[in-house]
């Protein structure tokens, strides 16, 4: 695939409708990204074989697109449309085979931004909040420095994940796209004990702080303090940076989280065959996501909940295990975590080390005193409007002042940082120009639409056996090879990629109303369809008498405009019929479909887009036959599609009989998804017929 | 609204073949409605004559363009300049459009690319049933809302004649007898005595025997007039 697309190396890709999507209400999934990635639009060009413009859908507004791809809490799979149906698309599987797909066009595409506005900024932290902010002023033009106290950049991505959910290969791919642009790296250095801030303040005309919550929160108990007892960031940077303690035979995690997760997978991983975990919340309570809890447990690590932390019980020093006390409840009757206790209750849990994971919070010792206030709680002040601290050129990002959360939203928090930071230095208002947190969405499918639309499985993604996973820290899940990958996409409904009405062209026919099968368009003083019954099949476009019906996603005109290139020049004196084919480009544009050269076939988001004028225009470009090639029933993903074009074909010979071209030289034909090589035998036996038929001289 | 239907490509090629450059002008309103004249249709005009034009050898420049209705000048006014640059304008609008445009475009001939065949509804998608002949002198209040004017093969005034049968008219088994239907129709709306009343012999100069029509309503022509008086007074004509 990277070669087709050299030429656009240059200029950003835009999917088609991108600017008409900004002023409609967004797909779920994507509303629901903090980035807003327009997961529609990449998914369905992942479905069309076009994964480089896929990948740049993503990165579009993604710079750590790899990372995410491997370890993203994908709550736009949780808002998807198709949970009403039956499963949400793997969105995340999906982006992760994209992005495989376009390692060599990625790294084709490095190179140095142009440094234009000769203003220097300074990013503390290379996490994903400084990573992103780093990444957008150096593509605004500013001459960008990152400071990292670590020796890595990537921040807990590169200190803390472990490497068996997010390998290094995929973090460093992310890295060097956005270090290409030309920004300069300082590791190993820590702002604060390298330099102060107030220096910094004057090396540079902007900074950005993005120092995350790098340091673990300890508990008050009696024993805590000597060896045996870790803190799990410490703990996971000890193992990240080649590091790694001595756990003895029996660890104890402390914490329900999904952080606590990793430290116990990990220490599993580090030989520790016997691994709990204890938490003060039941199962169902547990911060941590389900399937993290479910790959732990598979794993063999075992969980006691409902136990809170009372002692670490010694003997000569070493620990010996957690002395814990029975939970009643963990939330008051507002809901507010407020743990209380059985007191008489209590247990020793042994262990030979106690791995403690209750949270995190930042190390802010270097700005005691300086120009950057913090609160009474020892927390950065700052205007979550314009995402500026307290003096005015330094400008706050990321999980630091957000509190812990994703590292898409540390992405998200990182863009309205820098550009917040932009239009500060522009002398630009920046409360209301920043991109938003929340977006207009459409709402889930109606209970009609879903009734019509097809149970199709999602495609599960393959784990290594726990038996071989936990003896190693290669990354576990098995993406999908390009079969699952396309299958998996087909099922997504193209939320928001639907039909739009021209009100200065619609006359309220009421073709469109009743032509729709899920009942999207309804009709008052003009049409109007409901983005949230509308599956963007395009059955609807071509029949309007008007042409007042257009597409989102996709362009309806662009087959009769591509047309004299697709055909070419006919040879007067060729031999084999030249043969139009329109096929649905859910199976033309992937790998593996090949046709003979006179058979010029033309992709069609489905073939309900093919109308009368379309099948003219093929033969007026010179076709000696056109065949629209329909998938087999069950495999379509639309309704009622067959017997509309059908009798548009009907219509079709009907005017082009008045010209002398005969019937047979329009037809549609059948042909099952599964199956590429059918696509390909159905054409050929087509132009056989035509040839018998003999070419067209005029 | 007003029904039409499209003419063979043969008979528009005879129209058309001596013009050098030809543009389809569609109507967005009614002809649209029936799937005869809207935009896209006349897209197709132009398809096929643009294959007719390249089969005959003859060098041809055909387009197209739309504008939402012919019957009211205002819509041409962003087209009528392109429109001008034309030897022929075919529109495929009602024939109310074809003379409308006639009069106003200058020394361009407007040609007809559709034939206009009568008003009425749209029963089911796709299906045009005339109901209504603009007789200019209604009389449904008296024959339970069915027109015989429009709907009875004779434009029978009381009653039907000899071939009514079985509720068909002898013209043909799929055609309905009007007057049947208004004998049900009346039963059931139990009016069907109001039939005892002779209606008298019609005078048909409000229908087309009486020449052109022209209905003026004045409380808005006299709307149109005052603020035609307004514009002159304020001086910005
Ligand atoms: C174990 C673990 C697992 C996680 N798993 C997931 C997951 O599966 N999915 C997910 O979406 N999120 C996950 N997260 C959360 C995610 O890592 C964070 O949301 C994200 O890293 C926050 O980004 P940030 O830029 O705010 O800060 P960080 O990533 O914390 O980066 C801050 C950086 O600043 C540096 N720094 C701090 N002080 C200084 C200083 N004075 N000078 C110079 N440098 C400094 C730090 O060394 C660090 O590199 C996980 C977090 C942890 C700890
Ligand atoms: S079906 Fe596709 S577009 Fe719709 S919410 Fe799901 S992923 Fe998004
Ligand atoms: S088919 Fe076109 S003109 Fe007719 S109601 Fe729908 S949008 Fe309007
Ligand atoms: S016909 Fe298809 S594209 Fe048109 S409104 Fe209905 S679902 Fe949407």
């Amino acid at each position: 695939m990277a070669e087709d697309n050299t030429t656009a190396l240059n200029e950003p890709y835009r999917p088609y409708g991108a600017d008409i999507k900004e002023t409609r209400p967004y797909s779920p999934c994507r509303a629901a990204c903090p980035a807003h990635t327009d997961v529609q639009a990449y998914v369905g060009l992942i479905a069309q074989g076009k994964y480089t413009e896929a990948f740049e859908v993503i990165t579009s507004v993604n710079p750590i697109a790899s990372v995410c791809s491997m370890i993203c809490h994908h709550p736009c799979e949780q808002a998807c449309r198709r949970c009403g149906v039956d499963e949400p698309l793997a969105v995340r599987h999906l982006k992760r085979f994209a992005i495989e797909r376009s390692q060599d066009y990625r790294r084709a595409k490095r190179k140095l931004t142009k440094k234009t506005r000769g203003k220097s900024i300074g990013v503390i932290g290379s996490g994903p909040s400084g990573l992103t902010a780093a990444n957008d002023l150096a593509s605004l033009g500013y001459d960008v420095t990152i400071y990292e106290r670590h020796p890595v950049l990537g921040g807990m991505l590169a200190s803390a994940i472990p490497p068996y959910r997010l390998p290094r290969e995929m973090l460093n791919e992310d890295i060097d796209d956005v270090i290409s642009k030309g920004i300069n790296v300082k590791t190993g250095f820590e702002i604060g004990r390298d330099r102060k801030l107030e220096d910094l303040m004057k090396d540079h005309d902007g900074i950005v702080i993005a120092i995350g919550l790098s340091q673990s929160r300890s508990l008050n108990i009696p024993g805590v303090e000597g060896d045996g007892v870790l803190l799990a960031i410490p703990f996971l940077e000890d193992v990240a940076f080649d590091r790694k303690p001595d756990l003895g035979k029996k660890v104890l995690v402390i914490g329900g989280g999904n952080v606590a997760m990793d430290v116990a997978r990990t220490a599993r991983r580090m030989g520790v065959k016997d691994v709990s975990m204890v938490c003060l919340e039941s199962a169902e309570e547990m911060p941590a996501w389900k399937w993290e809890i479910d790959e732990a447990i598979e794993e063999g690590v075992t969980i006691d909940n409902r136990w809170g932390p009372k002692a670490v019980k010694r003997e000569n020093g070493k620990v010996q295990g957690l002395e814990v006390v029975k939970v009643n409840s963990v939330f008051d009757d507002k809901g507010r975590f407020n743990p209380s206790f059985d007191d008489k209750t209590t247990k020793i849990i042994e262990a030979d080390t106690i791995i403690i994971t209750i949270g995190q919070m930042s190390n802010m010792s270097f700005l005691k005193d300086g120009p950057v206030k913090l609160d009474e709680r020892g927390l950065i002040q700052w205007d979550r409007d314009t995402h500026m601290s307290s003096a005015s050129n330094v400008f706050v990002a990321g999980e630091v002042v957000t509190g812990p959360g994703s590292a898409i939203a540390a992405v998200a928090s990182g863009h309205r940082a820098a550009m917040a930071l932009h239009l500060y230095l522009q002398g630009e208002e920046i409360k209301g120009n920043l991109p938003e947190h929340e977006k207009d969405k459409i709402d889930q499918l109606p209970g009609k639409v879903v009734d019509l639309l097809d149970r199709e499985q999602r495609q599960e993604i393959k784990h290594l056996p726990p038996e071989v996973r936990c003896d190693t820290f290669t990354h576990f899940e098995i993406g999908y090879d390009e079969a699952e990958a396309l299958k998996e996409a087909g099922r997504c409904r193209g939320c928001g990629g639907g039909a739009v009405v021209d009100p200065n062209r619609c006359m309220a026919c009421l073709t469109c109303l009743r032509v729709c099968p899920y009942g999207a368009p309804k009709v008052f003083a003009v049409s109007e369809i409901r983005p949230e019954y509308c599956q963007a099949c395009g059955l609807c476009a071509p029949e309007c008498p008007g042409q007042a019906i257009s597409m989102v996603s996709y362009d309806v005109n662009e087959i009769r405009s591509s047309m004299p290139d697709i055909i070419g020049k006919r040879d007067p004196k060729r031999s084999d019929p030249v043969i139009a084919a329109f096929l649905c480009t859910h199976h033309t544009g992937v790998g593996g479909f090949n046709v003979p050269g006179n058979i010029r076939t033309i992709p069609v988001h489905c073939i309900s887009r093919v109308d009368v004028l379309d099948v003219l225009s093929a033969f007026s470009n010179g076709a000696d036959g056109v065949a629209v090639i329909r998938c087999a029933d069950g495999s379509c993903k639309y309704k009622g599609v067959a017997k509309r074009v059908s009798s548009r074909i009907g219509r079709a010979r009907e005017l082009l009989s008045m010209l002398g071209i005969e019937n047979e030289r329009t037809e549609m034909l059948t042909a099952s998804s599964t199956n590429g090589n059918r696509y390909s035998s159905v054409c050929t036996e087509f132009s056989e017929k035509i040839k018998e038929l003999g070419l067209r001289s005029s | 609204m007003i029904v039409g239907s499209q003419k063979p490509i043969d008979e528009i090629w005879d129209m058309v073949k001596e013009f050098k450059r030809v543009i389809v002008f569609g109507c967005n309103t009614c002809v649209a409605i029936c799937h005869a004249g809207g935009s896209k249709e006349a897209e197709t005009i132009a398809s096929m004559l643009k294959m007719r034009s390249s089969n005959e050898g003859v060098d041809m420049d055909v387009s197209s363009t739309s504008v939402m209705r012919h019957c009211e000048p205002e819509y041409f006014d962003e087209v009528i300049d392109e429109l001008r640059s034309y030897d022929l304008v075919l529109s495929t609008a009602c024939g109310v459009g074809v003379n409308f445009l006639s009069e106003r475009i200058g020394n361009i001939p407007v040609y007809p690319g559709i034939n206009t065949s009568f008003f009425g509804a749209v029963p089911e998608a796709g299906v045009f049933e005339e109901l209504c002949a603009g007789c200019g002198d209604c009389i449904l209040h008296m024959t339970g809302g069915i027109c015989p004017v429009a709907r009875c093969s004779k434009t029978l005034m009381n009653g039907p004649c000899g071939g009514t049968n079985e509720g068909k008219c002898e013209i043909g088994k799929d055609v309905d007898c009007a007057w049947y239907l208004i004998v049900q129709r009346m039963k059931d709306l139990g009016t069907i005595e109001k039939l005892s009343e002779v209606i008298p012999p019609r005078s048909w100069s409000t229908s087309r025997d009486g020449g052109p029509r022209r209905v003026s309503v004045e409380h808005i022509r006299e709307y149109e007039e005052s603020a035609e008086q307004k514009t002159e007074a304020g001086g910005s004509k």
